[in-house]
């Protein structure tokens, strides 16, 4: 049942595939960003091809660009920068990583960043450690250098932002993963913050006539509004009349639905179908299959745990799976 | 693979009532089907993967409907090649393709000069562990055509029915469904009749064929309770037949009749007596009682008396032998039709079979009651030809004694005391009845099927068969059951709010598709289940098509052909720009323009022209240049209209002539590299920035020996341009040209030097 399909160097940190799943970057404590690839389209074992040293720090994330705007990953740095990388050929040179631009860390660190392709260009939203997201943009496949800055925001919702100064430990960002909206793009992110307000998971919507972004839906329960979030996972949506949601808290992981359509004050109606109670210790990641039916969790107890809908919409855990050695 | 099992209160096998299901007794969930690894299979792995006491008492064993604990989920341990840590590794989770999960592992202490690894899960897992993956592949590959056809089928019914009123093609969908159905059993393997494979070596009643699959089994018995409407009538024989072909997957649990017929030919050459021994009367009357007629005869004939020099003196003994062996062989049989070779009389209707069984039982009775018995002097021989008599007449002690599953004593009572069974009702109450008689420790998958089927519970049916066999026997028995009850099919085809408004069976073919979409040979099979789904389907197959590789072109076109398949000419296009892109970044710039330009990414295109201007003016070698006329004429080839892509045609022209007069003598080629000039700053498409690097480049032609190759008129237009340059320098939008810092001076001189020149030759 298990196959190990890649071992990875030492020192290293942080993994993750691109959207084909047929690359691997890894990156490492010594700030070593390796590309993992395999010898064919039907193999399953996947070699170091490439190692570029990116930064002094250590990798803690990669995110891969989508493969609309080329073989790129975002590496987010301990020490709260973050950089673009991409894979780029001369016409007689092998394809090497090279730096396309790199985000200073400020005191200001940045914690999750997430991308998305709209019809005609490539989105960033970047969440940083003062509880602000920023929303960034390129438009040329070519260049992913010329980054504009398109709106910048904390995760609140009254359109004031908080005063007094506030420290982020963690935030968690996922745009929704449909492609069916061509430029409608909404996206929902949560703090792990000294500030309550800023924590809950909140969705966030563009307002194409107004030019700006709303909060569309905040996915807490009056009572657990201040938690602080863990996770949030988007689930892709292959033609629910909802969308689904996953977000974890302390509390455990919570589903979401969330409706399409907006009601009169232009929130989207959101219920909380199930609560489960996850991990022993905290949830560290959360990720929904292809078609959105089962939701894959990992936590700090080491574990892996898969969840399911049964045919009444009872969510359940289906397995667990423990590595040892 | 995830698939369906389900849970209900707890019951025991003897508790099951038909009636008692719906709602209240089934609530299905998905569930992995990881969940059905067998514990003693994954521990003979070579990796360390324990399984934990959970799953080794499995809370459904015995029971008839399996059932998960809901409280909590089972536990799975897997190995990783990190050397023994102190804490648990830190995790990271992607998904792979399909329901292969990926789980990095890293050391807790990232410090640590210990390595970390990727390790992939395959929850597709092995449901059943009697077909291994190769042939898995097989069958899911071989079963595509015919459930395409179906589809296909239905779709035309479909319209049909739109068109006007019910049509003859409803009243014979069964037979559409039978056709499918012959071809998936097809697949399933060759199953050939135990009785048939009776041998000409009179030592070997028994053929050793190659051993049945469970698979085939449950499909043939969900075959013939739903889809075969020609055997609702004989429903009894069908079920003797398929005993008789499956026996053989019981006795590993238990004791059957087949195993003790096996046991006994493998003794038969050691045995000097054959009816002095107890086991040989013992096992004709278990096959007796299973109706293997042929095999039974053929044991009877092994009978000493049949031996010539021993006919003569136990005469009476071997007539009474042969009376039987022909009264079995004249059993009437309630049943379509007897293949050649088999023995009984077949009767097509129930007044011909009610009488000819009279007739039948009427002669049985008289050989009972002869008084040839008393002549016959071997013990053995007389009471066990009696046995096969009270056998025949359905006596139930001796049914009992000679069968040794429950589901062999129910086709002993079907055959010999309730030849007209018809309804799964009495079906059912019978046997209830035998599981009494013959208790069982632990319930085989097929009784588990049976019982679900006979008790109408389809979903437990259905439960089953995902838990046992998987997606692919859900996808595809669904047809059968919708076929054959109203019931099931308004299980399996309403839509449900809870599975996000789509049917169980639109929801088990997209599970179905998923395992599919796992392995790197069976994807490309997955659409046809896929656009089947009316809901999801499309939605499910673009996410598909747009997470295939790309890299290999061989995949790409495979890729791009499903697309043309089904019309989804949005995904090909996206996927052809991430391929141009993906070429276009690493250095293969032709392959790159050729898939934008498939795709129709005039956006993209556009840019990439932008980025040939930026060579224009600037001195290209000979191979550079070579590339970049390559690759404006590929620009050019289609989209002409791709900014100033008419301007990009006019300078290569230019600049090929440029190239023949470096020498500063073929004045003929220098007077077409004028007119290229000319036309180039007459255009209206040449960008201004341009104008000061095509004259710069232009130098040798206005400084052409000789004579002057621009006349007064020309040498005045780009006088003219150079003004309209300095002017426009005072605009703000003015972008300057990436030329040498003296060339506006030199090309000015030359302009003037030149002008005097024309003067002159005028």
């Amino acid at each position: 049942m298990e196959k190990s399909v890649a071992t990875l160097g030492k020192g290293a940190a942080s993994t993750a595939w691109n959207f084909a799943g047929d690359r691997l970057a890894a990156g490492s404590v010594d700030g070593v960003l390796s590309i993992f690839d395999s010898s064919g389209p039907a193999s399953s074992s996947f070699s170091c091809t490439s190692s570029t040293k990116v930064h002094e720090a250590s990798i803690l994330k990669i995110i891969w660009v989508p493969p609309e705007f080329g073989d790129a990953v975002a590496c987010i740095c301990e020490d709260g920068s973050f950089s673009l990388w991409e894979e780029l050929a001369d016409d007689t040179l092998h394809a090497q990583w090279k730096l396309a631009q790199r985000f200073k860390g400020t005191s200001i660190k940045v914690l999750d960043l997430q991308f998305r392709v709209s019809a005609s260009s490539l989105k960033m939203a970047a969440a940083f450690s003062n509880g602000y997201v920023k929303i960034y943009e390129v438009t040329n496949p070519l260049e992913l250098k010329d980054w504009q800055l398109k709106a910048e925001f904390q995760n609140v919702l009254d359109s004031v932002s908080l005063s007094g100064k506030v420290s982020c430990k963690s935030a968690s960002l996922c745009w929704n993963p449909s492609t069916g909206q061509a430029e409608g793009s909404c996206f929902i992110m949560g703090f792990r913050s000294d500030s309550p307000q800023l924590n809950s998971a909140k969705v966030w919507e563009f307002d194409q006539l107004h030019q700006r972004w709303l909060p569309v839906a905040e996915l807490a329960l009056p009572e657990d509004k201040g938690d602080p979030v863990l996770g949030v996972a988007w689930a892709p949506n292959i033609g629910r009349p909802y969308e689904l949601i996953a977000v974890a808290t302390q509390r455990g992981i919570a589903i979401w639905h969330l409706g399409l359509t907006a009601e009169l004050d232009g929130r989207l109606s959101t219920e909380r179908v199930a609560l489960l109670s996850a991990h022993e210790g905290e949830v560290w990641q959360l990720e929904w299959d292809m078609s959105g039916m089962t939701l894959a969790s990992s936590g700090s107890d080491g574990a892996v745990k898969l969840w399911q809908a049964n045919l009444n919409g009872i969510w359940k855990g289906q397995a667990t799976f423990l590595p040892t050695s | 693979m995830i698939s369906f099992f389900q849970e209900s209160p707890r019951e025991k096998e003897g508790d099951f009532r038909p009636g008692v299901q719906l709602g209240y007794l089934l609530v299905f969930f998905f569930v992995l089907a990881v969940l059905n690894l067998s514990p003693p299979k994954t521990l003979r792995k070579k990796h360390f993967f324990t399984v934990t006491e959970r799953e080794m008492t499995d809370p459904s064993d015995g029971a008839l409907v399996p059932r998960a604990d809901p409280a909590s989920s089972r536990v799975y341990r897997f190995s990783h090649g990190l050397a023994p840590l102190a804490a648990s590794p830190r995790v990271s989770i992607s998904w792979g393709r399909g329901n292969s999960l990926r789980v990095s592992l890293f050391p807790p202490d990232p410090a640590a000069s210990v390595c970390g690894e990727v390790v992939e899960l395959d929850l597709a897992g092995d449901h059943d562990a009697e077909i291994d993956d190769v042939e898995w592949r097989r069958i899911a590959h071989g079963s595509v055509s015919p459930f395409a056809v179906l589809q296909n089928k239905r779709n035309s019914v479909l319209a049909l029915e739109k068109m006007g009123p019910p049509s003859l093609y409803h009243l014979e969908w069964w037979e559409y469904v039978m056709e499918y159905s012959k071809d998936i059993s097809k697949l399933l393997g060759n199953s050939k009749s135990v009785s048939t494979g009776v041998i000409e070596s009179p030592t070997q009643v028994l053929k050793t064929e190659q051993k049945p699959t469970s698979l085939k089994a449950a499909w043939e018995l969900i075959e013939m309770f739903y889809a075969d409407r020609l055997c609702q009538a004989w429903l009894p024989e069908r079920l003797v037949d398929w005993l008789s072909d499956y026996d053989t997957l019981f006795s590993a649990s238990s004791a059957t009749v087949r195993s003790k017929l096996v046991e006994f030919q493998n003794d038969l050459i050691r045995i000097q007596v054959i009816e002095d021994n107890p086991r040989y009367w013992e096992v004709i009357g278990s096959v007796l009682a299973v109706g293997w007629l042929e095999i039974v005869v053929k044991l009877l004939r092994l009978h000493g008396s049949y031996q010539l020099h021993q006919l003569s003196r136990r005469e009476t003994e071997n007539g009474l032998v042969e009376a039987v062996a022909v009264l079995i062989s004249k059993m009437p049989r309630m049943r379509h039709e007897l293949e050649g070779g088999r023995l009984g009389e077949c009767q097509k209707n129930r007044p011909d079979f009610t009488r000819a069984w009279e007739k039948w039982r009427a002669q049985i009775m008289k050989l009972d009651c002869s008084s040839f018995w008393v002549q016959c002097n071997h013990l053995p021989t007389r009471e066990g030809l009696r046995n096969l008599l009270q056998i025949l007449l359905g006596n139930t002690n001796s049914l009992l004694a000679a069968t040794h599953h429950w589901l062999e004593l129910f086709i002993s009572h079907l055959l010999y005391i309730r030849p007209l069974t018809s309804g799964l009702d009495s079906m059912y109450s019978l046997a209830q009845k035998c599981i009494q008689l013959k208790p069982v420790s632990k319930s085989h998958k097929l009784i588990r099927i049976l019982i679900g089927i006979l008790s109408e519970n389809t979903e437990v049916v259905l439960a089953e068969c995902s838990k046992e066999y998987g997606p692919w026997m859900v996808a595809h028995a669904t047809e059968l059951l919708t076929t054959g009850s109203d019931e099931a099919e308004s299980l399996l085809r309403d839509e449900r709010h809870n599975l996000g408004e789509i049917s169980l069976e639109e929801l088990n073919r997209i599970i179905y598709a998923q395992v599919l979409t796992s392995h790197a040979l069976t994807w490309q099979i997955a659409p046809v289940y896929l656009m089947s789904c009316i809901k999801q389907g499309v939605g499910l197959l673009e996410i598909l098509l747009y997470k295939q590789a790309f890299r290999s072109n061989r995949h790409l076109h495979k890729t791009l052909e499903i697309c043309r398949l089904y019309e989804l000419d949005h995904v090909s296009s996206g996927i052809m720009k991430i391929a141009g892109l993906y070429h276009w970044k690493h250095g293969r710039k032709g392959a790159g323009v050729f898939w934008l330009q498939q795709a129709g990414d005039e956006a993209t295109l556009n840019r990439i022209a932008q980025q040939l201007f930026a060579s224009v003016g600037k001195s290209l070698s000979d191979e550079s240049f070579k590339q970049w006329e390559g690759l404006v004429e590929l620009l050019g080839s289609q989209s002409r209209n791709a900014g100033g892509l008419e301007f990009l045609y006019k300078y290569r022209d230019f600049k090929k002539s440029l190239k023949q007069i470096s020498d500063g003598k073929n004045t003929e080629a220098a007077k077409k590299a004028v007119d290229s000039l000319i036309s180039l700053m007459k255009n209206p498409s040449t960008p201004q920035r341009f104008w000061v690097p095509l004259l710069h480049d232009s130098l040798t032609l206005l400084n052409w020996p000789g004579r002057p190759l621009l006349d007064v008129e020309n040498t005045n237009l780009l006088l003219n341009k150079l003004q309209e340059l300095s002017l426009a320098r005072l605009l703000p939008e003015f972008v300057e040209a990436d030329v040498p810092s003296q060339a506006v001076s030199s090309v000015r001189l030359a302009l003037a030097t030149n002008l005097g020149r024309a003067i002159l030759q005028e």
